[in-house]
């Protein structure tokens, strides 16, 4: 999933300041599971930012809703019938979420409140790795499934590099060698003899260096 | 079944004491359908228990954990609670007792006083408070302690002047100056004695001056010394001059392992455990650099996960010098000086500012008289003679004993056997359950949902506890303005007896449906006010209640007006609320009348057959091809009990009861359900077939097994065996096999192999008393051997002790070691040489032997699938997790599973027989009630909000949420225990509890806001 962060409420109180009528809108996708932009934070904001306003003697309206996906339009279209009745919005979804708001409601400045992060997993409760960079061109299949671009700190295609110490890298002794990682794993399945060819240089065309990305399944358009 | 006279069994039990083990012996009974007559001498319940303030190994408040306790055997509708009273005699038999019993006068009628406390505020006496160790004083009309159970006080006439105030300021008129002691009589079918011991007292020590010296203090002493609501209010001070103590020596064994200057031979079994905890909560409470030192001989930290608290003491800076101290001398003002040898000899000199005698346990004087008008066995040390095999009957049949009147032991100890009497006491009179006990008749409930709120708000004087302080009638009239509102009153006592006839009559009349008492705190008075809802046809959770007591007149007391104001706020506050509240429906589901035990030793074997002999039928699981377990490797107990003929004559009885099924070569292969109701498949012998049981309970007792050593040429030389080994080495030689140990020379034991390690922290609890059992057989089997054994502490707890004397009597050598100095064995051709450090010569020693035995550890079982289906839980050495280490030794936290036996931790036979009748009649109190009331203030999910992103899955401590089929979370109402972490947690907010729903609480939240902001 795509997990992110709240934001912190100074900067949320700071960018919304001006304004006298507020929705918080969750998303209960990924971020509500990433426990960062579900109804409960949208209800947590809400009480913040009141509190905010109360203490700062305006009578500012702020209204609570969550929509089961901000990533699809007809879940952004029920914001519609109410949405002038806001001069803004606060989104706690993903940046997807934000953008898809954005430009389904063009007059209303749109803000958000969480920090977008990364796609990942969730580790135990309150922790969550990354996992994947979404490169457009998946090589798990010959690192055992364990990605040398989500986990190698410089997401070299031939490690581990002369950083790699006591299988921790050494950008962060926290962060595990990724590519020490896919060497365990690899002998696990009796497959190190990969090691003896190098993996050619990828066509990172199909990562962000070939621009913002589309995907078209011809059988699932309509 | 009746017995030899013909007369059916009598339905009800006289429990003899209410410590901590009456109260869980009471509780057991009552809710397995048996009328309790629950008899202490003290007016209130409770027992030492009640005057601790930590409680080891956990660190919690032991008022904190036992209050609980005290309101739930207060308001048990079987249990007759009858303080001030004692036993006078016994006649009759098992089953059919007549007991004479003399109530003493408490001078105040329990059934009018409420507790208010104005008697004592105008009481002009002072008195030794007994309840503080003497440290304080206290009125003459006196309640023990604030949470004392029952409910009231007591004018204790030694010392009343008899000056009449406190009668004229009882407006429930409860005193009475003329109650005289009451003689009467109760028919039972079973007596349990748990009258507790006293403490050593150490005055008749001269060398240690107690009496003289004021910072001497006794361990009980020093406990009320720390509590919160002791003398001192938790202030570390000392006796003397008040001040706080920079320095505070222990000195270990007062009263205890002493023939020279008492009586006393026997180990205490608790003191080493409370010394340390209480040095480590001591340091806690200084404010400086407090220096704590104990002075031990042995550090007996035997039980469950106890050496790694002794372990952490000593990372906290507890210092430990093994070294009995003789005298205590005093020092300058107040000082105290402590002069002793160390482990190498040399003289040393110290002063301390307190020293704290660890006293032990006696068993008092009266309660020896007890057991003489009971006519019970007391073996030379005054504790009850109990047959190692049947550790909670005494020799009287019918008459059964737990807690330290069977031997001195600790709390958890003392709550297994409780509830093991209770078993025992189950099974003999299991036909007349639910003969005698009273049960409650409701009328219909009227419901009330389609009606708008009509709130009645109660506001109570509590004599002039609130009325002195706040304005009530002004509270009251207030309340008549609120939403909903509509009738209002203030009672003098809201909580007397009177007052709820009253108030269910004009609820009834007026056709209220929601009830606001505004008076002291739910914890106490909740259930009641609940119960006259219930007695005129309303649900329970239509009531709520403002505590304008204990959080208002109480701490606003010099503040008439704004005590009022905020009287007014919490009523305005509760009144909110009350109009949101929504009646609850709990549904009954069946309970399934049978248990499945999972492993077939002695433990399992032992609950089966106790569920069995309590009327409920248990499936019985064994691993192996034959039931025993482990016990099949001890030839005999250190007491020279045979092991071998109780397993058979108990494996043909288990085979044998009807009410027993017994599954060979088994094994658990899948679990389901929840308390009550469990389906569970078993692969029956070889076969691959399942076999499936629905069950209401699981008793688990997988037992352990022993070390295999890998050190000291285990396996590698003949010569070098475990204790079990020796145990078939000395049964072979009986059957005139192999290697004769009457032959040896010498035999070296080392202990603790494999336990109180890097590897496993933990003591193995019972290799010392095999080590000592084995050498003294050996001993009787050649005189002339040389039996040395290498230990490192001897933890021969309780009356094990007397063995410990008997093997140094007999000149069996004992040499202790360090960790960081292991005994060195070496091969030595046929023969084994052994090298050890000896502390009393200082020196190197090495030795010829012609056996080592080595005393190894008894590890886990592996478990790893069984803990993985039933998901309960086990510490990092595999040992199973019971849901509290003091209180609840035989409950896992997952309610209708418990354990028993060695797979909870090491363990004796008798206490692992203990353990298992405990296991039993926890099992069996569930069983009894036959349905299950499911619902209520539980949580339940919005499936449409659900993300199914197993947050409540994770945080909930009890393990409730499930994600379903349909991929949303499901919460089932029969297992969850109300305490809202997931609806706190759930990120969807799709969680809810019911009874404490958003609105119900902002709705609070708001009235109490209302103006402010």
């Amino acid at each position: 999933m795509i997990i992110a962060e709240p934001k912190p409420i100074d900067e949320i109180i700071d960018s919304l300041k001006d304004f006298n009528r507020i929705l918080v809108a969750g998303c209960d996708g990924c971020v509500t599971v990433c426990e960062a932009g579900g109804m409960k934070e949208v209800e947590v904001v809400a009480s913040a930012l009141r509190i905010y306003f109360k203490q700062a003697g305006r009578a500012v309206t702020v209204d609570e809703i969550s929509l089961t996906r901000q990533c699809d339009r007809p879940y952004t279209a029920q914001l519609a019938d109410k949405i002038d009745q806001y001069d803004a919005v606060l989104s706690l979804a993903c940046g997807v979420g934000v953008q898809f708001l954005a430009e389904d409601y063009k007059n209303k400045p749109i803000f958000p409140g969480v920090n977008t992060c990364f796609m990942g997993g969730t580790e135990e409760k309150g922790l969550w790795t990354e996992r994947c960079q979404g490169c457009g061109k998946c090589i798990l299949a010959n690192t055992g499934g364990i990605c040398p671009i989500a986990r190698c700190s410089k997401r070299m295609l031939n490690g581990p590099c002369g950083g790699s110490s006591d299988g921790r890298c050494e950008v962060n002794k926290d962060i595990a060698c990724g590519w020490h990682l896919i060497y365990e794993r690899l002998k696990e399945l009796g497959q190190l003899d990969r090691f003896e060819t190098p993996t050619d240089p990828k066509d990172w065309n199909t990562s962000r260096d070939g621009g913002p990305r589309k995907v078209i399944k011809e059988v699932s358009r309509l | 079944m009746a017995n030899s006279s013909g007369k059916k069994k009598k339905g009800a039990v006289l429990v003899v004491g209410a410590g901590v083990a009456g109260m869980q012996a009471s509780l057991d009974l009552a809710s397995s359908g048996y009328l309790v007559h629950l008899v202490d001498k003290s007016p209130t319940i409770g027992g030492i228990m009640s005057q601790l303030d930590k409680t080891f190994p956990t660190n919690d408040c032991a008022m904190c954990i036992i209050s609980p306790k005290l309101v739930e055997v207060g308001r048990h509708l079987n249990i007759n609670i009858l303080p001030n009273t004692e036993v006078e005699g016994l006649e009759g038999e098992a089953g059919n007792f007549q007991v004479a019993l003399k109530s003493h006068p408490r001078y105040i009628d329990l059934k009018a006083c409420t507790a208010c406390g104005q008697c004592r505020q105008v009481c002009p006496v002072t008195a030794v408070n007994e309840f503080n160790q003497a440290l304080d004083l206290r009125e003459a009309t006196y309640m023990r302690y604030p949470q004392a159970i029952p409910r009231g006080f007591t004018i204790d006439r030694n010392v009343c002047i008899g000056c009449g105030l406190c009668e004229k300021v009882c407006l429930a008129e409860a005193v009475h100056y003329d109650d005289t002691a009451k003689e009467f009589s109760l028919d039972v079918g079973a007596v349990i004695l748990a009258p507790g011991n006293e403490i050593f007292d150490p005055s008749k020590f001269d060398t240690y001056n107690y009496l003289n010296l004021p910072n001497v203090v006794t361990s009980l002493e020093f406990e009320r010394i720390l509590s919160a609501s002791g003398p001192y209010r938790g202030h570390l001070m000392r006796p003397y001059d008040r001040e706080e103590p920079a320095k505070i020596a222990w000195l270990q064994c007062v009263g205890s392992r002493n023939i020279n200057a008492c009586d006393n031979s026997y180990c205490s079994a608790v003191c080493c455990m409370y010394a340390i905890k209480e040095a480590v909560i001591a340091k806690e409470h200084a404010h400086g650099n407090l220096d704590t030192a104990i002075f031990y001989m042995d550090m007996r930290t035997y039980g469950k996960e106890f050496e790694q608290y002794y372990n952490r003491a000593k990372e906290h800076g507890v210092r430990f010098i093994r070294s009995r101290i003789h005298s205590i001398e005093p020092e300058g003002e107040c000082d105290l000086r402590l002069t002793y040898a160390d482990e190498q000899g040399q003289q040393k000199s110290e002063v301390f500012d307190m020293v704290v005698l660890s006293v032990g346990f006696e068993v008092g004087k009266e309660t020896v008289e007890l057991g003489k008008r009971l006519n019970i066995d007391l073996n030379r040390h005054k504790f009850a003679v109990t047959d190692g095999f049947k550790p909670v009957e005494t020799s009287r049949p019918g008459v059964y004993v737990c807690g330290t009147l069977q031997g001195p032991k600790d709390i958890p100890q003392s709550v297994m056997e409780a509830s093991g009497a209770a078993a025992g006491t189950s099974a003999l009179l299991s036909e007349s359950r639910w003969t005698e006990t009273r049960s409650l008749q409701l009328p219909p409930q009227r419901d009330v949902s389609k009606e708008p709120p009509r709130i009645g708000v109660f506001v109570c004087n509590c004599g002039i506890n609130i009325g002195g302080i706040v304005d009530v009638p002004a509270v009251r009239e207030y309340a008549r303005t609120l939403p909903y509102v509509v009738h209002v009153e203030d009672n003098l006592f809201t909580c007397s007896q009177d007052t709820q006839v009253r108030m269910g009559q004009v609820i009834k009349e007026k056709g209220i449906n929601r009830m606001v008492v505004a008076a002291c705190t739910p914890l106490t008075h909740e259930p009641l006010f609940r119960e006259t809802l219930l007695d005129i046809g309303l649900n329970k959770y239509l009531f709520e209640m403002a505590n304008i007591r204990n959080q208002d007149s109480w701490v606003h007391m010099k503040d008439r007006q704004k005590a009022t104001d905020k009287a007014k706020d919490l009523v305005r506050m509760s009144v909110a609320r009350a109009a949101l509240l929504q009646q609850l429906e709990e549904q009954k589901i069946q309970i399934q009348q049978s248990g499945l035990v999972i492993g077939g030793g002695i433990a399992g074997m032992n609950a089966a057959l106790n569920l069995a002999q309590q009327g409920f039928s248990a499936i019985l699981v064994e691993k192996g091809t034959e039931l025993g377990g482990l016990a099949r490797c001890v030839t005999h107990t250190i007491d020279g009990m045979e092991v071998q003929p109780y397993v058979d004559s108990l494996i043909a009885e288990v085979k044998a009861h009807p009410g027993i099924k017994v599954l060979t070569e088994s094994e658990v292969t899948s679990f389901k359900g929840y308390k009550g109701n469990f389906t569970t498949k078993v692969r029956v012998g070889s076969s691959l077939e399942e076999e499936t049981f629905e069950h209401g309970v699981v008793i688990v007792a997988t037992g352990a097994k022993e070390y295999r050593p890998k050190e000291f040429l285990y396996g590698e030389h003949d010569g070098v065996m475990t204790q079990m080994d020796l145990d078939e080495v000395l049964r072979q030689r009986g059957a005139g096999n192999g290697n004769d140990p009457a032959k040896w020379n010498r035999a070296i034991m080392i202990q603790c192999v494999g336990s109180r390690n890097e590897e496993n922290p933990n003591c193995s609890r019972i290799c010392c008393q095999s080590a000592v059992k084995h050498a003294l057989e050996l001993k009787k089997l050649n005189p002339a051997m040389d039996i040395v054994i290498l230990y490192r502490d001897m933890r021969m707890y309780g009356l094990l002790e007397d063995y410990y004397t008997e093997a140094r009597r007999q000149g069996i050598i004992f040499s202790r070691f360090d960790l960081d100095d292991l005994p060195k064995v070496e091969s030595n051709g046929a023969g084994l040489k052994v090298t050890f450090h000896d502390h009393v010569l200082q020196r190197h020693i090495q030795m010829p032997a012609d056996a080592v035995v080595l005393s190894a550890a008894t590890l886990a079982a592996n478990t790893d699938q069984l803990a993985t289906q039933l998901k309960v839980p086990r510490n990092a050495y595999g040992f199973f997790i019971e849901a509290h280490a003091k209180l609840r030794p035989v409950d896992f936290s997952s309610e209708g599973i418990y354990l028993c036996g060695t797979a909870h931790s090491p363990k004796l036979i008798s206490e692992s027989i203990t353990q298992s009748l405990a296991a039993a009649s926890r099992a069996g109190s569930f069983l009894a009630g036959k349905t299950l009331s499911v619902g209520g203030a539980v949580a339940h999910v919005d499936k449409s909000h659900c993300a199914a992103c197993l947050v409540c899955v994770m945080s909930c401590p009890y393990g409730v949420p499930k994600i379903n089929d349909e991929n949303v979370s499901e919460i089932n109402p029969a297992l969850c225990q109300g305490c809202g972490v997931c609806v706190s947690e759930c990120p969807a907010k799709a969680i809810q509890l019911s009874h404490f729903e958003d609105d119900q609480i902002t709705v609070e939240v708001h009235a109490l806001l209302e103006g402010a902001v």
